[in-house]
């Protein structure tokens, strides 16, 4: 068993050496790739909680004053109830629920965020239209609302949304796409560095097969290579993202406050996620290149 | 040990290799297959080890039909069948001791055998000391005892043999044949192809003449004709 384990990875890391070109041009197109995929997943994360509080269909937002008196949110909740015919169902979120959600919204303003406690923050009413509700509808309703004593203001998920939501989308399916297609350049890689491999060592092969070694004996450090390849590119990606989503959140802290990007970061450990993703996608891109590879010209 | 019964193998509608060819192989025999250029007698031992399959007919090997064997059993098939051949067939890069440790590195052996097996196969076959050498730093001879060595290291019950004095002069290939007759006195069965006239009349042993595909001769202690 040892023995056979000291075979297989002295035969693979013989490989990575005397295929070096190809082996680095396949690591380097899967960790390209895997970056893409990457940092489009952390891009969606962050726009994600650009939109946290308008999460679950919420398209209109009462916010109230920090000092408002427990009668004068009565006050908000019993015209809200009124309104059942066009808002389907409320919620509110109070002191705490709204510090929670100001976590992620102000995630890359850590010095406004700071500022917030109980005392300061503004909590909400969070109202879902019911179906086939036109917004302008909302818009008119809110009128009322408006004037109602300590209400800060009234906010409507389509003018918060619609510019973020379109970039969101915009950003995700391309690079999605682009990630798509180097991927698929990467297994393409992976597939001719192992048929390479395994026609530099035909011979070797030949007598494998007479001398009695089972396929998967001969097959394994083969793929074991291309799986190698992807795991490594996906190592190389983990950094390139970490070293990304770093830069880029110190940076956004230099913009102008409420810029809008505020939020356009990702702090909760979300990345480690990602790079865990990245690490199953490149795992399962070698298999399948290393894995077409060997069962194509490998055969007894 | 062997038993063809009425195989026949075609690469094409133009070329049959083999005919309704038919014999049996006791254990501990030594066969000469003999016949031109062309005969079918390649194609008779890559049958053996099932790296070819015949159309019709059957091939029992250490009383298993190896034709409809699962491809999963073949490599066990194989363990028990060394192969020698014209060209050796051996790993330039390796040592001649690697050459030989490979053919029971990969079926797994584990290193205190290979160790110790390694040097006792190449003392048999008369290269003790040159171990560390690589294959171009050897004879033919010297060669084509090392791919023996690496087809006997895992005590086959059978040895299939190509050519493995086509490319030696006749000195070093009557070298070599004493060498497959000790290792067929051990009770290795031997399977030898050739068309060196003057091997098949001094050893004096079975015969079996292929023609075009055909078996036309199957003679105890025979000469080549
Ligand atoms: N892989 C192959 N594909 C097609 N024809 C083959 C192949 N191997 C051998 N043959 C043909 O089969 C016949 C027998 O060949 P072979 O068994 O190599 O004969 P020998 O070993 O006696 O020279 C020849 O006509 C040869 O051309
Ligand atoms: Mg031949």
């Amino acid at each position: 068993m040892l023995s056979r384990i000291r075979y297989t990875l002295r035969e693979t890391f013989d490989s990575f050496r005397r295929n070096a070109t190809l082996t680095v041009a396949a690591i380097i197109t899967a960790a390209i790739s895997l970056l893409g995929v990457g940092l489009t997943l952390l891009s969606q994360h962050a726009f994600d909680n650009l939109l946290a509080r308008w999460e679950g269909g919420v398209e209109m937002i009462v916010f109230m004053r920090p000092q408002a008196t427990a009668e004068q949110l009565q006050l908000v909740e019993d015209n809200l109830s009124e309104q059942s015919q066009f808002i389907a169902e409320f919620s509110y979120c109070d002191e705490q629920c709204s510090l929670d959600e100001a976590d992620r919204v102000l995630a890359g303003e850590p010095g406004v965020r700071e500022l917030l406690d109980e005392n300061n923050i503004t909590t909400q009413f969070k109202a879902i239209p019911t179906e086939g509700t036109d917004v302008e509808l909302l818009r008119q309703l809110s009128g009322a609302f408006s004037e109602l004593p300590s209400v800060f203001e009234v906010k409507f998920a389509e003018d918060q949304i619609s510019l973020i939501s379109q970039l969101q989308s915009f950003f995700g399916f391309r690079l999605l796409l682009l990630s798509g297609f180097l991927l698929l350049a990467a297994i393409l890689l992976i597939w001719n560095t192992i048929r390479t491999a395994i026609f530099a060592r035909r011979r070797e092969i030949e007598v494998m097969k007479l001398v009695g070694a089972t396929d998967w004996f001969i097959r394994i450090p083969f793929m074991l290579e291309g799986l190698l390849h992807g795991l490594i590119g996906a190592g190389v990606a983990s950094l390139g993202l970490w070293v990304w989503n770093t830069q880029w959140t110190t940076g956004v802290q230099d913009f102008p406050p409420n810029s809008g990007f505020a939020a356009l970061v990702v702090t909760d450990g979300y990345e480690v996620t990602v790079m865990l993703i990245m690490f199953a996608i490149g795992a399962l891109a070698g298999a399948i290149g290393s894995g077409i590879a060997a069962s194509k010209f490998l055969d007894v | 040990m062997i038993r063809l019964e009425n195989v026949t193998k075609s690469y094409s509608t133009e070329v049959v290799a083999l005919r309704d060819a038919s014999f049996d192989v006791a254990k501990g025999e030594f066969v000469f297959l003999v016949g031109p250029s062309g005969s079918g007698k390649s194609t008779l031992l890559r049958m053996l080890n099932r790296q070819e399959r015949p159309e019709r007919g059957a091939v029992w090997v250490a009383g298993r039909n190896i034709i409809g064997m699962p491809p999963g059993r073949v490599p066990h098939l194989r363990r028990n069948i060394g192969n020698i051949f014209q060209d050796y067939k051996l790993l330039l890069e390796k040592s001649v001791f690697e050459n030989v440790a490979f053919a029971q590195e990969v079926i797994g052996r584990p290193s205190h055998v290979i160790k110790q097996q390694v040097p006792a196969v190449l003392e048999l076959v008369g290269l003790a000391g040159k171990e560390d050498r690589l294959p171009h730093q050897l004879s033919g001879g010297e060669q084509q005892r090392v791919s023996i060595a690496r087809a006997f290291v895992n005590r086959p019950l059978i040895l299939l043999a190509d050519e493995p004095t086509g490319n030696l002069d006749p000195g070093t290939g009557e070298g070599i044949m004493r060498l497959l007759d000790r290792i067929n006195k051990t009770g290795t069965t031997v399977v030898m192809a050739t068309h060196d006239q003057r091997i098949v009349n001094t050893m004096r042993k079975r015969v079996i003449q292929l023609d075009r595909g055909v078996i036309v001769r199957d003679q105890a202690r025979g000469v080549y004709e």
